[in-house]
């Protein structure tokens, strides 16, 4: 009896030392597996690096241009709209957070990470957007998964809910809709699931939870383009504004953009109107039309959100009507805006990657799965493509 | 005893006419005579108004009145067609706006073959849609609201699968120069510099749809129909064959407003066309024709259609917002319908 109870002894201790081992053993597996990971992860930085967009530029362009963040003064909202910094908190959303609950990035590279992508809805531009991000997570080895709720805010929280079932190690979102974005980012968050926005601006409180934002300067590039537009037109004239979709940050930026910045660069230029007619070429034309006669030679410029069919309903209006004098300036580099630029009748877009903008997110995710430190914004570069520089964006992304 | 007494007046005015008939005023005759076209005039005297009052600029110069007809008439070219839907009785045509993005992106693929070979797919694909329609809600008595929405997604997620949510560009397509640029003239000719061929196009399918309703046997069959099915079948009349055909005639106006749109818009994708059904129905039922079928017209809906761009122009004119103007159109919708909802009621005819 005696001896059975040592032999048993014996073979606990024996035990307790063997598990210990083991999971020891375990332990020096695993930090290899993440040090062989990490160290793989990080190799391909430079094949991601030299990934090139279907136009032929590079796919990933980290950090445009660098802005000087004015202070936020006490209440922006209190100053005009023709104030720059009437804007300051949509156009510089993100430079002030208080970060809540953001996970510790596990250094641990990012090969094999599932990452679910949620768009805002189906388009051309989210098919190059979503061909750039299957670009970058094709190198790193990532899995991928992208879902889009078809523009419809319903399904997108679905989505989400669904992707937070589904436990992976990051979500990448472009919020369909800026104020219900911080109800999206916080659920997200408290899930314990890492965060990154991109593409449209969201209300300021989503940037809390989130790791950060990637995507274009909206606000950035138009306020270079208002100026671009200004010296064109000699500083002086009206000027009208085909506006996008109400609800989200291009609606603001693309509009109230150039206008406070050519409140304070070109005070000599006069808003005459501001309509936002949807995407649709007939009814920019009819609007465009109607602006002709209602104002005349008085009209000199117009700003469009859309370099596509909005730009081909003005520029059909400007034909009927037999006026080539009127300056046309636009957002996005598709085919038919270059095509308007590469005849010399738009004056100039903004290079607006759409490949270039999924690639970024997914890039980020790598980082923050690679250990990096990641800024609060990620911006693409700024860049006006004019008649000059045209042709080194063909053949176009979408 | 009262109404005795106005019945034996109203007969003893017009013997032998319908006694509701008698009931107007001079506005209502006047209303009643030149239908919608009174509404259209009293927009153009409200613009003229306005601009004798230097509240609006150049409302009555030929460029702007040629500049409202021209923006309406991809609108025109879909709603006359989609008005023999409505005037059989089935309301409306859902599945219009994939139809147009489908056969728009059809034509565009079909380009590098030719020209014509490019429009005749486009056709036979839109007369596809107008077949299956047809079956369905004339043969099977499918409800055509449910079954043509039902129709319009099936065609978007073909379209999507098909061509995996890209636009394509008839330029990038077609191999020869002629044919992408005949395909870039369906929307952009313009005869003597001026008038452009989508109001040529409306004008034609006004005439000839306004003579099918009105003077041929199939009219009066769809009339019929429109106004009572059962009726229709007990006096022989084919209600399969006529629904049917009504439902292609629709499938084949929003053909050429498909290919109308993309040749505007340059690019062959699943979202051309997108919102011209509602804006299609908008248009028949302020051109006076009632939802429940029957009644109404071909040129009745023109006016619909002239109603909705003179409406468009003077209130950008004014200057009033894209929002406000929305909620103006809705509201003058509403007001629309509920004058015609009570005038048919004042004729006992209150079904629509």
């Amino acid at each position: 009896m005696k001896k059975g109870l040592i032999f048993l002894m014996i073979l606990a201790v024996f035990a307790v030392v063997f598990t210990g081992c083991k999971k020891e053993e375990a332990k020096v597996v695993e930090k290899e597996a993440t040090t062989s990971n990490l160290g793989a992860s990080l190799a391909l930085e430079t094949e991601v690096m030299n990934l090139k967009a279907a136009d032929g530029q590079a796919l990933i362009k980290i950090g445009g241009t660098v802005r000087k963040v004015p202070a936020r003064p006490a209440d922006p909202s209190a100053l005009p709209e023709t104030d720059p910094l009437h804007w300051w908190d949509m156009e510089f959303a993100g430079e002030i957070t208080n970060k809540t609950n953001i996970p510790e990035s596990p250094a641990d590279g990012a090969i094999g990470k599932k990452v679910i992508m949620i768009v805002h809805g189906d388009h051309p531009w989210t098919t190059a957007c979503t061909n750039g991000a299957q670009k970058v997570a094709g190198v790193y080895g990532m899995d991928l998964k992208i879902q889009s709720p078809n523009w419809d805010l319903a399904v997108q929280n679905q989505m989400i809910d669904q992707a937070i079932n589904e436990n992976p190690d990051m979500i990448l979102l472009i919020p369909l809709d800026a104020k219900t974005a911080p109800q999206q980012a916080r659920k997200i968050n408290k899930a314990g699931v890492p965060l990154i926005l991109f593409n449209t601006l969201p209300d300021a409180a989503a940037m809390d939870y989130a790791i950060t934002w990637t995507g274009p300067d909206d606000f950035g590039q138009f306020r270079k383009l208002a100026r671009l537009w200004a010296d064109e037109l000699g500083g002086k004239g009206g000027v009208a504004y085909v506006q996008h979709a109400p609800g989200g940050s291009p609606y603001f930026a693309r509009c109230f953009g150039p206008v406070s910045e050519l409140a304070q660069y070109a005070p000599g230029i006069k808003v005459l109107d501001m309509q936002a007619p949807g995407f649709e070429a007939d009814k920019t034309m009819q609007l465009v039309s109607d602006w002709l006669t209602r104002f005349g030679d008085d009209l000199k410029g117009i700003c469009a959100a859309d370099d596509s069919a909005q730009s081909l309903g003005i520029f059909e209006a400007l034909k009927k009507a037999g006026r080539e004098d009127v300056v046309v300036i636009a957002a996005g580099n598709s085919k038919v805006g270059m095509d308007l630029v590469r005849e010399g009748k738009l004056h100039a877009i903004t290079y607006q990657t759409a490949e270039g903008d999924g690639a970024l997110a997914v890039k980020t995710a790598a980082d923050w799965f690679n250990g990096k430190e990641i800024e609060p914004i990620r911006n693409l570069p700024q860049h006006m493509i004019t008649i000059d520089d045209v042709e080194d964006f063909y053949p176009p992304q979408w | 005893m009262e109404g005795t007494e106005v019945l034996e007046k109203k007969q003893q005015n017009s013997p032998g006419d319908d006694i509701r008939t008698t009931n107007y005023n001079i506005l209502g005759k006047i209303f009643h005579g030149a239908g919608i076209y009174a509404v259209a005039a009293l927009f153009l005297v409200a613009g003229i108004i306005l601009q004798a009052l230097g509240v609006i600029n150049n409302f009555l110069t030929a460029q702007n009145m040629l500049n409202i007809v021209d923006a309406v008439s991809m609108l025109g070219i879909v709603a006359v067609g989609m008005a023999f839907v409505t005037y059989s009785g089935h309301y409306a045509d859902m599945s219009v706006p994939t139809t147009m993005a489908l056969t728009g992106i059809i034509a565009v693929q079909m380009l590098q073959y030719g020209f014509f070979p490019a429009i005749a797919a486009a056709v036979a694909a839109g007369l596809l849609i107008g077949l299956i329609n047809a079956v369905a809600i004339g043969k099977f008595k499918a409800n055509p609201i449910i079954w043509t929405l039902a129709v319009n997604y099936v065609t978007l997620g073909v379209i999507r699968l098909v061509w995996v949510n890209k636009q394509i560009y008839p330029d990038m397509i077609a191999k020869s120069q002629w044919a992408s640029d005949v395909f870039d003239n369906i929307y952009r000719f313009r005869f003597f510099n001026k008038i452009g061929l989508p109001v040529v196009y409306m004008i034609i399918l006004v005439i000839l749809l306004n003579f099918i309703m009105k003077k041929t046997k199939f009219g009066q069959q769809l009339k019929i129909t429109g106004a009572a099915r059962k009726a229709s079948e007990f006096s022989g009349v084919n209600v399969e064959r006529v629904i049917g055909l009504s439902f292609v005639i629709c499938a084949l106006t929003a053909t050429l407003g498909g290919l109308t749109v993309t040749s505007l818009s340059r690019v062959g994708a699943y979202y051309n066309g997108a919102g011209y059904d509602f804006k299609a129905v908008t248009a028949i039922v302020i051109g006076g024709m009632t939802l429940a079928g029957g009644r109404g017209s071909i040129i009745g809906v023109l006016g619909g259609v002239l109603i909705i761009g003179l409406m468009n122009n003077i209130m950008t004119l004014l200057g009033v917002g894209t929002f406000s103007q929305d909620m103006i159109r809705g509201i003058i919708f509403i007001v629309v319908v509920g004058i015609n909802a009570k005038s048919l009621r004042t004729l006992g005819r209150d079904d629509a």
